[in-house]
């Protein structure tokens, strides 16, 4: 594609996001990200992936985002490196330890965990501190990690069903064990309270453990008619009582499975979703409950969109269900050539308060803060005069 | 006065038949012409990220602030679509005036089609033509609206549907017996693509725009002059950016008019503007503009450009500088 053609695109999708954004700001990284982890509610860390040397950084976001009512009052637009370090490993999984100012990391080929410590105002050097040994010594797989606010300080994780500890971060010493009699790789890891965790499996089941006790967790299977080769991905609603606490189950092959946690064996409703998928990296899924806005999922790593789902008014069949919203914005602003591999998105997070604010990673290192117009929610109000 | 049928200023508040109002008019409006017109808004639809509302605020500022009183007021009649064909083709007036603009070019204007909107673009671009015509007359003119500089022969973009700007140039072209020669200084934040297309090969009118290189649009056209400038520049270096091209650009160009476009735009609070000039900064450079062009005899017609910000009177405000620079330099030049 020509340049000119190339720019003429760019400034069609600029123009209509003036139309679906309340706000979109870009920024482009040296090399891609897999990771989107909330430091602060204006610090994002963001990770390379490659085999040998890659940064971490603390990413702040452009203060304008934050202006709300007085948006012109701020000019600071772009992003800006407020730490930075290196990690001579490929980072898969960064998770911050709330209350702190510590992350920890997984390099997605062994169980282990690498302990880093974000630097505050004095110091921009993100420094590691140390390492979490996985429960297994021997791993393939990476570890997923989950932390939640605690005094000292804890942190989740483990490759597979079998591998799952609770870990003190500054003792190293263990806390809790999940005894399992399988050992399930492990899509994610997810607190739903102080001490009861989740546990998604890739074949699509979940653990539920308290790290409380020694009982044995409860299991719940695949969701009905999973296939032999489909690959889930899960996540919670979080910050609710577990009692309505909702859990979403995303296969590889689009279909999304929403069920109660008490109640994980029947689905509250399901879809088949539009997800496009042209290529399929299986590191790249990832499926999340908007935290504010209630009913709202969000998948991202099927293609090059990061797609928005209103889950209010789906039923139990199994029916196709079109996103509310898309955002296009790493497909168009890639300059694709016939040859080259289509951009995908890499990773995608929702902002923890601002209600339609998200941030996503794609391939090509580009990253994205946008906030976007509900549909839905504008087509409803009626037109108003604009005279005097 | 005016042979153009189309033109005629009328006084808001007088019901006096044309011929006898003029030289009422002419005795009492001493001061400096404002065109403005309320049929420069239309509805749009909530939440529309256009700031419409700007144009009476602009006015209202204006009178509240006692800058001018309503007794300068003129206002224009809607453009023909005669006098739009100067500069837009048949097929594109035809569809736009009737509503059978295509989605697709509807979405790169970032406004739906609507009469509403075909009618209050007709207006600015009156709007302008008149302020092109009493500058003639009275050597400073002010809109309180214009710059729809993105705007192409045969299709609208960037909330520009008619390009006002090349249709008021066209117009002066046109309508004299001698050969004229207009200046269009474009100091919108964003380049004025559609009127420098327009005017490429047109050697009786020259295009200068000074504007942000990555603002929209990324696709940039040629004018006469371009100048692109970085982010963030300050408001120094952008008006020594600006004093360094106008004064030898008068001198070696000599129009006979000048079309100014004020876009606020690069003030630091807009919402797209990528530059960091203040409300200071805005008023020396309208200022700087207004005088340098003035002080060499030449009549300059003024347009608001563009400015986006969801305080639509904060930006009225922004806007209304250049109202008030032209009423220092018709206070300073005696006009």
């Amino acid at each position: 594609m020509e340049d000119t053609e190339f720019d003429d695109i760019l400034d069609d999708w600029f123009i209509e996001s003036l139309k679906t954004y309340k706000d979109l700001h870009v920024y482009q990284l040296e090399h891609p990200t897999q990771v989107i982890e909330w430091t602060s509610g204006k610090t994002v860390c963001v990770a390379g992936y490659s085999l040998s040397k890659n940064e971490i950084l603390e990413l702040r976001l452009p203060l304008k985002l934050f202006a709300d009512e007085n948006k012109g009052l701020c000019a600071e637009r772009d992003f800006k490196v407020a730490h930075g370090g290196f990690s001579d490993r490929p980072v898969r999984c960064l998770k911050h330890i709330p209350g702190t100012r510590c992350v920890v990391t997984n390099d997605g080929l062994s169980s282990n965990l690498q302990v880093w410590d974000l630097g505050g105002d004095d110091c921009d050097v993100i420094r590691r501190t140390g390492s979490v040994a996985g429960r297994r010594t021997v791993s393939e797989r990476g570890s997923r990690v989950a932390a939640r606010l605690s005094s000292p300080p804890q942190v989740l994780h483990g490759a597979q069903s079998s591998d799952v500890q609770l870990t003190e971060l500054n003792s190293g010493r263990a806390l809790y064990k999940l005894e399992t009699d399988s050992a399930d790789p492990l899509s994610s890891l997810h607190f739903v309270s102080d001490t009861v965790f989740l546990a998604g499996c890739c074949n699509g089941s979940v653990y539920i453990g308290d790290t409380r006790t020694s009982a044995a967790p409860q299991l719940s299977p695949p969701p009905a008619s999973s296939g032999d080769s489909d690959l889930w991905w899960t996540d919670t609603s979080a910050g609710q009582h577990p009692s309505n606490c909702r859990v979403v189950r995303l296969s590889s092959s689009g279909r999304a499975v929403v069920s109660d946690l008490r109640s994980l064996g029947g689905a509250v409703c399901q879809a088949q979703l539009d997800v496009q998928a042209r290529c399929c990296n299986l590191d790249d899924v990832s499926v999340s409950w908007a935290p504010t806005i209630s009913d709202c999922i969000s998948v991202s790593g099927f293609s090059g969109v990061v797609q928005i789902y209103n889950t209010c008014g789906w039923s139990t069949e199994l029916q196709e269900r079109q996103p509310l919203f898309q955002h296009r914005g790493h497909v168009v602003s890639s300059q694709q050539t016939d040859d080259s591999i289509p951009v995908f998105t890499t990773a995608h997070s929702w902002h923890p308060e601002l209600p339609r604010t998200l941030l996503s990673a794609a391939s090509d290192g580009s990253v994205h803060v946008w906030d976007w117009v509900d549909p839905e929610q504008s087509a409803a109000d009626s037109p108003t005069s604009r005279t005097e | 006065m005016s042979s153009c049928p189309n033109i005629r200023n009328t006084c808001i508040q007088s019901d006096l038949p044309a011929h006898l109002f003029l030289s009422q008019v002419r005795h009492e409006s001493t001061g400096l012409p404002i065109i403005h017109h309320s049929g420069y808004v239309c509805e749009l639809p909530t939440n529309h990220r256009f700031p419409m509302a700007k144009f009476p605020r602009v006015l209202h500022f204006l009178l509240q602030d006692q800058v001018i009183t309503d007794r300068q007021v003129w206002v224009p009649e809607i453009a023909s679509k005669d006098l739009l064909s100067g500069v837009h083709t048949e097929e594109y007036l035809s569809n736009f005036i009737n509503g059978k603009i295509d989605e697709r070019e509807q979405r790169r204007t970032g406004f739906p089609w609507s009469e509403g909107i075909v009618r209050r673009c007709r207006y600015e671009t009156g709007g302008t033509v008149l302020a092109a015509e009493v500058a003639l007359q009275r050597g400073l003119a002010c809109s309180t609206a214009g710059g729809t500089h993105h705007a192409f022969p045969g299709y609208g973009s960037g909330f520009c549907l008619l390009n006002d700007l090349a249709v008021a140039a066209k117009y002066t072209l046109s309508n004299s017996s001698t050969r004229r020669k207009v200046l269009i200084v474009d100091l919108d934040v964003h380049q004025g693509d559609g009127t420098a297309f327009i005017f490429k090969e047109e050697p009786s009118v020259f295009t200068f725009s000074v504007h942000c290189g990555k603002n929209f649009p990324l696709r940039k056209q040629q004018s006469d002059l371009d100048i692109s400038v970085e982010d963030g520049l300050e408001d120094k270096e952008y008006l020594s950016t600006v004093e360094q091209h106008l004064p030898w650009l008068l001198e070696s160009f000599r129009p006979d008019l000048v079309l100014y476009d004020a876009g606020v735009d690069p003030h630091w609070e807009d919402e797209l503007g990528r530059l960091r000039l203040t409300d200071e900064g805005l008023y020396q450079r309208d200022l700087y503009v207004m005088k340098t062009v003035v002080s060499k005899g030449v009549p300059v017609a003024t347009v608001i450009g563009g400015g986006y910000s969801r305080d639509i009177d904060k930006l009225a405000l922004r806007h209304s500088i250049v109202h008030r620079a032209a009423t220092q330099v018709w206070r300073e030049c005696g006009m």
